[in-house]
C-alpha cells in the first residue's frame, strides 16, 4: 500500500446533493482505506518480535499504557464514585444501597469501563499518535521511509497497534478496578454500606459474560483509534493548521466510531 | 540511466509536467534549475514514484518505475538515495541512527556493523562527532548533510537532491557543492540535482535543463548554458547576475 498520496483537486459543484453525495463517498472511501491499512499493520504484526520492531513495540506499550495510568487512575476513581452515589442515593430511598456494589460493578465491567478507558486513550494518546504522524507526513518523514523501501505501516502503524491491543483491555481492567474501589469508598462514606458488604454484592451479582465482553469492547475501541488516528496523520496536508485539523478529526471520529461500536456490540451480546 | 518518455502530469487545471521527455546518462550529474513551482520537485517525486505521471512513462535503466508496484517498487527504490528539501530526519532518533536507519530496517546486519558503516558515512560528509545527537541539535547544513549519510549508506546508484542549498548561507551552500561533486567522483553515482540556486547548478552540473511551463526548453552543458540565446534561459541568467551586473553597479549614485 502506498502511503503517500497524489494532491487532490476537485471541481467544485454548487450543486448540494452532488456535494453531500461527494462527502458519503469521499468518508466511505477514507474509511475503507483506513481498513485496508489497519488490515496491512495486522499482517505486519508478525514481525512484532524481531530485532527491528521489538523496541519500537516495547515503546510503544509503554507509552500507551504507563504514560495513560495517571490519567486514567483519576477519571477511573471519580466514575466509580458518581456511578455509586448517583445510584446509592435513588436505591437509599427504597433502602436497597447495599445492591450498589452491583450497579457500580456490572455497570463499569459492561459498559463505562471501556468506554471510559477509550475515551481517554482516544484523545490523549490517538491525538498524539496523529501530531506524530501527521507532522512526519508534512516534513516528508514518511516520504523519506518509502523512498528508503521501508514500510511505514511496518515501521510506524504496527507498532501502535500491538500496544493499543494489548494495553486497551489492560487499561479497561484496571478502570474497572480503580471505579469499584472508588464507589466502595463512596458507599463507605457516604452511604453507610461497609466495604465487606459492598464487594460481597458486586462479586455475588457480576458474571464473567461482562468482564469478557467489555475486554472484546476495549480491543475492538484499541484497533478503532488506531486505525482512525494513523490513518489522520497520513492524510495530514497543508503543514501546521493541518497538523491541528488531523488531531481534532482524531478525536471526533473515535469518540463517535466508539459510541456506535459501542452500542453495536452491547446489542449483539445483550438481545 | 533515466528517461522520462512523454510525460505529463496535472495538478487540478495546472499542468505542471508538459509531454516532458530527457534522458540522463550514467554517472552524471543533472542539474534541474527553474522557478518555483515549474515542476522540478515533482520531477523528482516522479522519479521514485512518490507521484505518478498522468501520461507517459519513466524508464530506471530497464526498470518500468512509472508502473511498478509492491516488491518490484520497493527494488527499484533501493536504487536510489534522496535528500529531502527540509532533510527529513527522523527527530527521535540520533544522527547515527537516522543514517543506519535503511540497515537496520532493511536488512538482517549485526547492530554493530550498522554502526560502523553510519560512522564511515558520516565521515565521508565531514561529520565525524554528531553520530550521538539529536536533528534538533544540528544546524540546517549538519541536517543536510546527515540526511546525505543517510541517502548514501546503501551505496545506491543514482543520488536525487531536492533543493540541497536552499535555506544555507553561501559558504554552506558551497560545503554541499563540494560534498555533490566529491560523491559523484568517488561513489561514481548518477546524480539528479534540483535547485534554484545557479552558482551551484554551474559549478556541480554536467549538464543543467531548464524546466519552464512544464517542458525544458534546454539542456546543455554549464557552458553552453550561459551561451545560450533562449529567452527564458537570458531571464533565468540575469536574474542571477551571471550575465547582467546589478543596477547599483552600472548606475552607481
Amino acid at each position: 500500500m502506498i502511503i503517500t498520496r497524489e494532491p487532490e483537486f476537485l471541481p467544485e459543484t454548487p450543486n448540494v446533493f452532488a456535494r453531500l453525495g461527494r462527502a458519503v463517498l469521499l468518508s466511505c472511501r477514507e474509511s475503507g482505506r483506513a481498513l485496508l491499512m489497519t488490515g496491512e499493520a495486522f499482517l505486519h504484526m508478525r514481525t512484532m518480535f524481531s530485532t527491528r520492531s521489538r523496541f519500537d513495540v516495547m515503546y510503544q506499550l509503554y507509552i500507551t499504557g504507563v504514560k495513560s495510568l495517571g490519567v486514567i487512575t483519576v477519571v477511573a476513581l471519580f466514575t466509580g464514585m458518581i456511578l455509586a452515589l448517583q445510584t446509592g442515593l435513588e436505591l437509599r430511598r427504597f433502602s436497597q444501597q447495599v445492591n450498589i456494589g452491583t450497579a457500580v460493578c456490572v455497570s463499569l465491567t459492561r459498559e463505562m469501563g471501556p468506554f471510559m478507558t477509550a475515551l481517554i486513550v482516544a484523545a490523549s494518546v490517538g491525538s498524539a499518535i496523529a501530531a506524530q504522524l501527521g507532522t512526519m507526513t508534512v516534513s516528508e518523514e514518511v516520504s523519506a521511509l518509502e523512498i528508503m523501501s521501508i514500510s511505514p505501516i511496518r515501521f510506524l502503524v504496527m507498532p501502535r497497534l500491538v500496544a493499543l491491543l494489548v494495553m486497551m483491555p489492560l487499561l479497561t481492567v484496571y478502570t474497572d478496578i480503580i471505579g469499584i474501589i472508588g464507589g466502595a469508598i463512596v458507599g463507605k462514606t457516604q452511604l453507610g454500606v461497609s466495604f465487606r458488604a459492598y464487594f460481597d454484592n458486586a462479586v455475588a451479582f457480576a458474571h464473567n459474560k461482562d468482564l469478557y465482553v467489555g475486554l472484546f469492547k476495549a480491543m475492538v475501541f484499541g484497533v478503532v483509534i488506531t486505525a482512525v488516528s494513523c490513518h489522520q496523520g497520513f492524510c495530514t496536508k497543508d503543514g501546521a493548521v493541518g497538523v491541528g485539523l488531523a488531531t481534532r478529526k482524531t478525536v471526533i471520529v473515535s469518540f463517535l466510531t466508539i459510541l456506535v461500536l459501542g452500542y453495536i456490540i452491547t446489542r449483539v451480546f445483550y438481545k | 540511466m533515466i528517461r522520462f518518455e512523454h510525460v505529463s502530469k496535472q495538478f487540478g487545471s495546472k499542468k505542471v509536467l508538459d509531454d516532458l521527455s530527457f534522458e540522463i546518462e550514467k554517472g552524471e550529474t543533472f542539474v534541474i534549475i527553474g522557478r518555483s513551482g515549474m515542476g522540478k520537485s515533482v520531477t523528482i517525486k516522479h522519479m521514485v514514484r512518490l507521484l505518478s505521471p498522468d501520461k507517459g512513462r519513466i524508464w530506471i535503466g530497464d526498470d518500468l518505475v512509472s508502473e511498478a508496484r509492491g516488491k518490484e517498487l520497493s527494488r527499484i527504490r533501493l536504487r536510489f538515495g534522496l535528500l529531502f528539501q527540509g532533510s527529513a530526519l527522523l527527530q527521535w532518533l540520533t544522527a547515527g541512527d537516522n543514517v543506519g536507519l535503511p540497515l537496520r530496517q532493511g536488512s538482517n546486519m549485526p547492530q554493530e556493523d550498522v554502526d560502523r558503516l553510519a560512522e564511515e558515512k558520516l565521515k565521508l560528509v565531514d561529520l565525524s562527532d554528531v553520530f550521538h545527537k539529536h536533528p534538533s541539535d544540528l544546524s540546517g547544513g549538519m541536517q543536510k548533510r546527515v540526511g546525505l549519510a543517510r541517502a548514501i549508506i546503501t551505496d545506491p546508484e543514482i543520488i536525487l537532491y531536492d533543493e540541497p542549498t536552499s535555506g544555507l548561507d553561501p559558504m554552506t551552500s558551497r560545503t554541499i557543492d563540494a560534498l555533490i561533486e566529491s560523491l559523484r567522483v568517488k561513489l561514481g553515482v548518477t546524480s539528479v540535482v534540483v535547485t534554484h540556486d545557479l552558482h551551484s547548478a554551474l559549478s556541480i552540473g554536467t549538464r543543467i535543463a531548464l524546466l519552464e511551463k512544464g517542458k525544458m526548453v534546454e539542456i546543455s552543458t554549464p557552458q553552453e548554458f550561459i551561451r545560450s540565446k533562449h529567452p527564458a534561459v537570458r531571464d533565468f541568467l540575469d536574474a542571477n547576475f551571471i550575465t547582467k551586473k546589478p543596477d547599483w553597479e552600472t548606475h552607481p549614485s
